[in-house]
């Protein structure tokens, strides 16, 4: 830190294209075809090595361990008000399909989680998406909470993780074949997510380093439990990122549309 | 040689895995952070050491334009202008300034007042050296459900939780936590149980319904609240409070041990006294939290039992003066080994070693002023900030009421004055609670590797 021209200037919001990140996008430029794809590999392995280490992590039974040392509260026993409704945008799919996010967040008890495939903060993105292979997990071997669940992995790095990206990504960490639906989506353009971000609340700057070995970017950790209704019902960070926790609330939320339809 | 594919492979994943840990390990060792040490464990943390000090001040009539602000004092080694004020942002009125707190992403701070139940929104993130207000929150009372007295504000993920000393009904010190989004919008009340609705909680006894700070242990899923005072105390002159044996009757004498996940109070604990300010310990294994008595200036120990059972007990008193020095906040080092009291009976800061935290030893004391109330360290513990206001009509008169933010080195031994700024010479009003700024933020505590 010094003390003149410390960097006290305002800060504008992440710009992540090509012309204004010094990499890798920039230097993917310098790249022959077979390296791009390369460093692609590299990243996606890392990342999925990083969410297989998360995955081990958290207890196959979703026993308790040190990081989560309690018993999570019985479902139904408490109540889950509503934070706000979940936010709409235009996004694509694996397929390069353009899919509204109302149509993800709707019908179905949803835990949607904002990730980046470049990131290697193993308490971060690995870690989350490690947290929702294990959810998927458990509803393969459970049809009826299987057809009532659905996540939802959404890139913030648009310009990285393509559709394609994205689907070789998602079939490397999909580990059972069966179980709930599992959308994996990005977005056209920085400029398309943008009001998708702000709905969520989902910071995302660059890091001054690019080459941090993190990740280029920093972004608070975010996974959302949205009711079928659309509405935001929960907030995950790491430290309440706890399957058992999650599992719990999407029992919650089930059990509460059951009391209501008795009514 | 030329291995067959297979073993190529094979070769190749187990590199990529092994450079995977390196970078793991790689990782956990080259972050450095110097947060203060109290602040919520979900919070996006400082990377390096705190650039900026924010000063939650209250207005005083007459002096300067009078309103409550928030002061941003430079606290960069080495600059021109470290140790003095860079920026102050007043806001509507005098409110009695009192605590506030980061948003989880530290985007925005939230700045609470206990006697209108205003809250006020700063952008800390566009310029982290010029905090501007975007948002106020001027309808707390209707809006909760009758919750007044906004204590602070604590990070949670993706919201805020506000824990409460009044309500608007009488005024005592029946309260509420209550729970904002991010955005501002209002989420949910919470109150705190009493001895008629105590929740299933055990301990109902002893439920006073009283409230004051709220920290959370997200690793045992604990949610721990202490006890003050209501409205009709706190904006009472405090030698007619001490005065009058029917208010000094109104003072919290427990703490609750929630769930924190449901949200549902588990078990109350009598701590005579008003216990106030919490802090958690920090270490992987240590299922323990402490706080101050204020009325009966003693160090508690909330602690996990040999069984898992949540207990209390006082551990230490805090000075041997008669009457009590009136401790008023605690700040616990990051490697869980010592305590700074502020004590604002006679302005002293007392260190207490709590390597064994069921047996504190005060090791070292030191004159700060007349009168001192929030101490912060940073989460290296080489710097120790003081402030020197309680409450408006609480602090002392005439000579006694110096309002300051004072800045020292701790050596481990010895506190050092680094600067010292007199907020009534320089026109700012009382100095209360302060919190730590930078433009270099990383990620929260429960993420990055200590």
């Amino acid at each position: 830190m010094s003390e003149k021209g410390s960097s006290t200037a305002p800060r504008t919001t992440l710009d992540i294209s090509p012309s204004s990140s010094p990499s890798p996008r920039g230097r993917r430029n310098y790249l022959t075809f077979w390296e791009r794809v390369g460093v692609r590999a590299i990243w996606i392995f890392k990342f999925i090595v990083f969410a297989a280490i998360a995955r081990l992590t958290i207890a196959s039974d979703l026993l308790h361990d040190s990081d989560y040392d309690y018993d999570p509260p019985v479902p139904g026993s408490y109540a889950l008000p509503v934070v706000k409704r979940a936010g709409d945008g235009a996004l694509l799919d694996t397929n390069s399909k353009v899919v509204n996010l109302r149509d993800l967040t709707h019908g179905r008890v949803t835990v949607l989680s904002f990730i980046y495939t470049r990131c290697a903060a193993p308490k971060a993105c690995p870690y989350a998406t490690g947290v929702l292979g294990q959810l998927h997990d458990v509803t393969a071997k459970d049809k009826a909470l299987a057809r009532m669940m659905r996540l939802v992995s959404i890139s913030f790095d648009p310009d990285y993780d393509t559709p394609q990206h994205l689907a070789a990504y998602s079939e490397n960490v999909r580990e059972a074949k069966s179980g709930c639906e599992w959308h994996f989506v990005t977005a056209k353009s920085r400029a398309e997510l943008e009001p998708i971000l702000v709905a969520y609340d989902q910071a995302v700057d660059k890091r001054s380093n690019s080459a941090d070995p993190q990740g280029p970017l920093y972004h608070t950790l975010r996974v959302f439990l949205i009711d079928r209704e659309g509405r935001i019902r929960n907030i995950y960070s790491s430290g309440t990122l706890d399957p058992r926790l999650i599992l719990a609330d999407v029992k919650t939320l089930l059990l509460e549309e059951a009391k209501l339809s008795k009514q | 040689m030329k291995l067959p594919i297979n073993y190529q492979l094979h070769i190749v994943r187990i590199s990529v895995v092994a450079g995977a840990l390196a970078l793991t390990l790689a990782v956990s060792l080259r972050v450095t952070r110097a947060d203060e040490t109290c602040s919520s464990p979900y919070l996006a943390r400082i990377d390096g050491q705190e650039e900026f000090v924010y000063v939650w001040t209250l207005g005083v009539e007459g002096l300067g334009d009078g309103q409550d602000k928030l002061v941003t004092v430079d606290a960069r080694p080495g600059s021109s202008t470290y140790g003095k004020v860079i920026s102050t942002a007043s806001v509507d009125g005098r409110n009695e300034a009192h605590h506030a707190g980061f948003r989880d992403d530290r985007r925005q701070l939230w700045c609470a007042g206990l006697d209108t139940s205003k809250v006020f929104i700063f952008d800390v993130h566009t310029d982290p050296a010029k905090p501007a207000l975007v948002k106020t929150i001027d309808n707390f009372a209707e809006t909760t459900g009758g919750a007044v007295g906004p204590h602070g504000a604590y990070a949670l993920p993706g919201r805020v939780l506000i824990p409460c000393l009044s309500n608007a009904k009488d005024h005592s010190g029946r309260t509420a936590l209550v729970e904002y989004g991010n955005d501002g919008n209002y989420i949910a009340t919470h109150w705190l149980p009493t001895k008629d609705d105590a929740r299933g909680a055990a301990g109902a006894e002893f439920a006073d319904g009283y409230g004051y700070d709220a920290r959370v242990q997200p690793r045992k899923n604990a949610l721990l609240t202490s006890s003050f005072t209501g409205l009709k105390n706190y904006m009472t002159e405090f030698g007619k409070v001490a005065a009058d044996p029917e208010a000094m009757k109104h003072f919290g004498g427990t703490m609750v041990m929630w769930d924190f996940h449901a949200r549902q109070p588990r078990k109350i604990f009598q701590v005579p006294g008003a216990p106030l300010e919490i802090r958690w310990a920090w270490g992987p294994n240590h299922n323990y939290a402490f706080t101050a008595t204020a009325l009966t200036s003693k160090l508690w120990l909330v602690y996990a039992d040999d069984k898992g059972e949540w207990q209390a007990k006082a551990v230490a008193p805090i000075s041997d003066v008669k009457g009590g020095v009136l401790p008023v906040d605690i700040s616990l080092s990051a490697d869980d080994k010592t305590v700074f009291v502020g004590c604002f009976g006679d302005g002293k800061c007392r260190v207490f070693d709590v390597s064994d935290p069921q047996h504190p030893k005060q090791i070292y004391e030191k004159q700060i002023g007349k009168q001192v109330n929030m101490v912060s360290q940073s989460w290296d513990g080489k710097r120790i900030y003081f402030t020197s206001s309680l409450l408006a009509r609480w602090d002392k008169q005439g000579a006694d009421n110096e309002q300051f933010l004072r800045g020292y080195t701790w050596d481990g031994k010895e506190l050092k004055p680094a600067f010292d700024l007199d907020f009534t010479a320089l026109k700012l009003g009382r100095a209360h609670h302060m919190l730590f700024g930078s433009s270099k933020i990383g990620s929260p505590r429960t993420v990055a590797a200590n």
